[in-house]
């Protein structure tokens, strides 16, 4: 009964990772494919483009707190219960529903030169702030991870509220008796119940920035200026399908998919550990 | 070490809705183990929290030694609780968990560690002291949940059910322990439970409550003996003392085609009352003179070993009736037994209001 | 002893009141920080729906609204075609997922062969396969096939995408049945199929609805895949018509907004719909 899922899986997914192992290793444009070797990779690490590449991929890793604090603290809030906190709950998660390629354009008008930010900035007085952000390589890039980190906001909120939910209201009680304060209990009570949560959460925002940005990037910046905002998916299709370098393109996609593994396991080793 | 005050104590939720705890007075004496018993729904755990400061308090005041606490915040209140579920944080050890409070406190490390061992010590948990919660049988929770509050060594104990959730045997060993370690720590102590065995078996003196109002506050004997009203009569002992509806006479009482006398009684004549009897003052007679007996058809025999307790209808009603009498010597199902009532332990109620006369 | 409306003294009221004041402040204050936090999220929503109602006129220059760019939205994409191969392709690629998930999960969950371990961590092993990694050879395999001009090579990808999260899914949820309702459709003499079909699936729907709801979202909002295995345009996606239209830097600004409605209005009403058994799917997952 599960050869059907297996099948699935393995011919469209399987079969093309070793394929795309084996294309890596080959100089290849779509036609012809010429084996090389290994050299593949080692040319490939000695491009400073690919390293550039990679240091945005590890510039965005610092928006991840962001995207967890930001969510734990509104989880917080909605969790209060405060009246309507339902209505709340349903608006702060709707951008989840909209395509990147929505956010995306939207978010291209947002940062450019003449665009909403400076329209807001200037209406609170600080129109001298005026900001052009995704003409410069680094705020680009910083504008990118504002938008991921406010399109992650309700995925995570909705995480870290149904954890809350699960939590067994007598040790707050017994905390409070214990002679902790409000921030104390959080603390110490609230918090290390919700690790489990907080783990599935870094998780799914760590995969969500290393393989959930191409649309993103595709509309609001190219991966410009120049490769301010080129993370390596998007270099993956930038490098196959622009340069036709599919040999490449394969390399690249399977670094990034050892980077995945990477991640999944230790996060794998990490929760048995803690049990 | 220190007194507990009720002072007319009541928990309202809305206008319209009767009050959880209604104007509550209790004077709980210093080192005193104060049981609260009642069925579910009589304020007893309502009463308890806000003991605590986890419920509020919408009308009168509660003291604890001199201090009107009734606006303090529980951490403020020196007490330790124990929940009916324990509520161990289950991410600490044992050790964290008994320590946490004081932690919170800011008492010193080498201090928390020295009253932790010592607790331990007393609760006999020091091989579990570095396991989480749930690595922990049930007994062992609930004495860790003891233990979090010994070590606080606060002004007065309260338990909530603490029991409840034991098997049978665990319970009756546990109750025992819990009793005396708190008469040797002498610690203030108030404990709810909806088990009259357990209150009788625990309490200095117990309150019972039924839908928020103190029915009796006595000892376990005064309870047994001289309960204030119908439903105190009923609701301590086991089997439950019998209830027999009856006209008062000069002198006595009138029940079931028996006639009895109740001195010490004070009725007019021609009352509607409720005679209480024991099982174990009913006893099995087939020579008393019919004018002091009742006549049960047996229903069924409950045989206990060194007693047994007859489960009849009396004849001539549909009344239940309990009867205790020698293991060895129960009638059978079926049978025709005639019981004297005894007169020496009778309590007689008013039918209307329930209240003893 | 009885009860009396003296009980509700005045004590009790002035209790009341002063409880109720302190949580209407502090009610309030938090409904006041809600409304900000609001207002950072839904502004896209405003923005988009203020700029579809402009003219390009309007847009650059300055104030006004006007229905010109919806009206030109027709001319600039075929958004109703677009609209139904999403539409296609979704309720395809969902379908296959469904089928392939429940079985397998079913099948790891309940049926126990030696074997099966080992394609339960294949299957969810595949979870970590950025599809950035596979999409040149999967191109490269269905161009071979000549699936590319037809909705399958894309399905197919989708699925196969789909599968391991919606298979991770079902198995736990399917751990979470209680055997001996299994075991007693077994001694009421029905097969395994029929205990699948009849029993398992029916108390599977909370995670099934939870399946649809986030692969459609992920499917309908997808680009790259979309981008490439759609080859023929009037196969395309909504999600690729636009990204088409916006990465045209001539666009029409107030056109693509009305666009992106058009595109993220069929999310928003699924997500409204089954926003409750997400909720509920999630906790579930995520607790054990």
């Amino acid at each position: 009964m599960s050869i059907p899922a297996f099948a699935l899986v393995a011919f469209l997914l399987g079969i093309p990772i070793f394929q795309a192992v084996y294309y890596s290793f080959t100089d290849w444009n779509g036609i012809t494919a010429t084996w090389i070797g290994p050299s593949t990779y080692w040319t490939e690490f000695k491009d400073p483009q690919f390293w550039r590449v990679l240091e945005n991929n590890l510039l965005l890793l610092l928006a991840i707190p962001f995207a967890i604090l930001i969510p734990m603290a509104i989880a917080f809030l909605l969790n209060e219960r405060v009246p309507g906190w339902r209505f709340f709950r349903t608006v702060y998660f709707l951008p989840t529903a909209i395509s990147w390629v929505v956010i995306g354009s939207v978010a291209l008008r947002f940062f450019a030169a003449d665009g909403s930010l400076n329209h807001i900035l200037a209406s609170f007085g600080l129109g001298f702030i005026k900001t052009d952000m995704l003409s410069s390589e680094y705020q680009a890039l910083a504008a990118v991870a504002i938008t991921f980190v406010w399109s992650m906001i309700g995925t995570n909120t909705i995480i870290f509220l149904t954890g809350m939910a699960t939590l067994d209201p007598s040790l707050a009680e017994a905390a409070r008796v214990d002679g902790a304060s409000v921030p104390q209990i959080f603390v110490h009570i609230t918090l290390p119940q919700l690790k489990r949560f907080i783990q599935f959460a870094v998780i799914m925002t760590l995969i969500s920035a290393f393989t959930a940005l191409f649309s993103l990037i595709f509309v609001m910046t190219e991966g410009g200026p120049g490769f301010g905002t080129t993370t390596l998916e998007f270099f993956v299709y930038q490098t196959a399908f622009s340069h036709s370098l599919f040999g490449t393109g394969a390399m690249l996609g399977i670094i990034l998919f050892v980077i995945m593994a990477v991640i999944g396991l230790a996060q794998v080793r990490l929760l048995r550990s803690r049990d | 070490m220190a007194t507990v005050r009720f002072a007319k104590a009541s928990r309202i939720y809305a206008a319209n809705q009767a009050p959880a705890v209604n104007r509550l007075d209790l004077d709980i004496a210093d080192g005193e183990m104060c049981v609260l018993v009642g069925p579910s729904g009589s304020g007893k755990s309502t009463a308890l929290r806000m003991l605590a400061g986890l419920e509020p308090v919408d009308d009168g005041a509660i003291f604890i030694g001199e201090r009107d606490v009734t606006e303090v915040e529980p951490k403020r209140r020196d007490i330790a609780m124990v929940f009916q579920n324990y509520a161990l944080y289950p991410h600490m050890t044992v050790r964290d968990n008994m320590g946490f409070a004081l932690k919170m406190a800011g008492v010193s490390k080498p201090e928390i560690m020295r009253r932790v061992d010592e607790a331990a010590k007393l609760l006999e948990l020091e091989p579990y002291l570095d396991r989480r919660p749930k690595a922990l049988s049930g007994g062992q929770r609930q004495r860790v949940a003891m233990g979090r509050a010994i070590v606080r060594e606060p002004q007065v104990f309260l338990m909530d059910e603490p029991l409840s959730n034991l098997d049978a045997k665990l319970r009756v060993s546990t109750r025992t322990q819990i009793a005396s370690l708190q008469r040797r720590l002498g610690i203030t102590t108030v404990y709810v439970t909806h088990d009259q065995v357990e209150a009788m078996t625990m309490g200095d003196r117990v309150a019972v409550l039924k839908d928020g109002l103190l029915q009796q506050f006595d000892t376990p004997i005064g309870l047994y003996d001289r309960p204030a009203n119908l439903f105190v009569a009923g609701f301590i002992g086991s089997p439950a003392m019998n209830l027999l509806a009856g006209v008062s006479t000069s002198g006595g009482a009138n029940v079931l085609g028996a006639t009895v006398a109740t001195p010490g009684t004070q009725v007019a004549a021609d009352t509607r009352i409720v005679l209480g009897v024991r099982s174990e003052d009913l006893v099995v007679d087939s020579d008393a003179p019919d004018s002091e007996c009742l006549t049960l058809n047996v229903e069924l025999v409950e045989e206990l070993g060194s007693d047994a307790y007859i489960y009849g209808i009396a004849a001539g009603s549909d009344t239940r009736i309990v009867a205790r009498t020698a293991g060895r010597q129960a009638p059978a199902r079926g049978e025709r037994v005639r019981v004297r009532i005894r007169p020496e332990h009778l309590h007689v109620f008013d039918e209307a209001t329930g209240v003893r006369l | 002893m009885t009860m009396s409306d003296l009980d509700y003294s005045a004590q009790v009221l002035t209790r009341h009141k002063r409880r109720s004041t302190r949580r209407i402040v502090r009610d309030g204050v938090l409904l006041v920080v809600m409304m900000l936090v609001a207002v950072v999220m839904l502004y896209p929503f405003y923005f988009m729906i203020n700029t579809s109602f402009k003219s390009n006129d309007q847009f650059l220059n300055g104030g006004g609204h006007s229905f010109a760019s919806w009206a030109k939205l027709n001319a600039n994409l075929p958004w109703a075609r677009e609209l139904l191969n999403s539409t296609i392709v979704c309720f395809s690629a969902i379908a296959l997922i469904l089928i392939v998930s429940t079985m397998a999960g079913f099948a790891f969950a309940k049926l126990h062969y030696r074997v099966q371990t080992f394609v339960f961590l294949g299957i969810v092993a595949a979870l970590l396969i950025p599809m950035q990694s596979i999409i040149i050879p999967a191109f490269v395999n269905l161009s071979r096939v000549h699936l590319l001009t037809s909705y399958w090579g894309a399905v197919l990808l989708y699925a196969a995408l789909g599968t391991p999260f919606a298979t991770f899914l079902m198995t736990a949820y399917f751990r979470g049945l209680p055997d001996d309702v299994i075991e007693a459709g077994i001694i009421d003499g029905l097969s395994y199929g029929s205990i699948f079909r009849r029993i398992a699936l029916p108390m599977a729907v909370p995670a099934i609805v939870t399946i649809v709801v986030l692969q459609f979202i992920q499917i309908w909002d997808d680009l790259l895949v979309g981008l490439l295995f759609l080859q023929n345009t009037d196969q395309r996606t909504i999600t690729v018509g636009l990204g088409v239209l916006a990465s045209g830097r001539t666009a029409d600004f107030p056109v693509l907004m009305a666009g992106s409605l058009v595109s993220a209005l069929p999310a928003i009403i699924v997500f409204l719909i089954f926003q409750r058994f997400l909720i509920n799917g999630l906790t579930a997952g995520i607790g054990k």
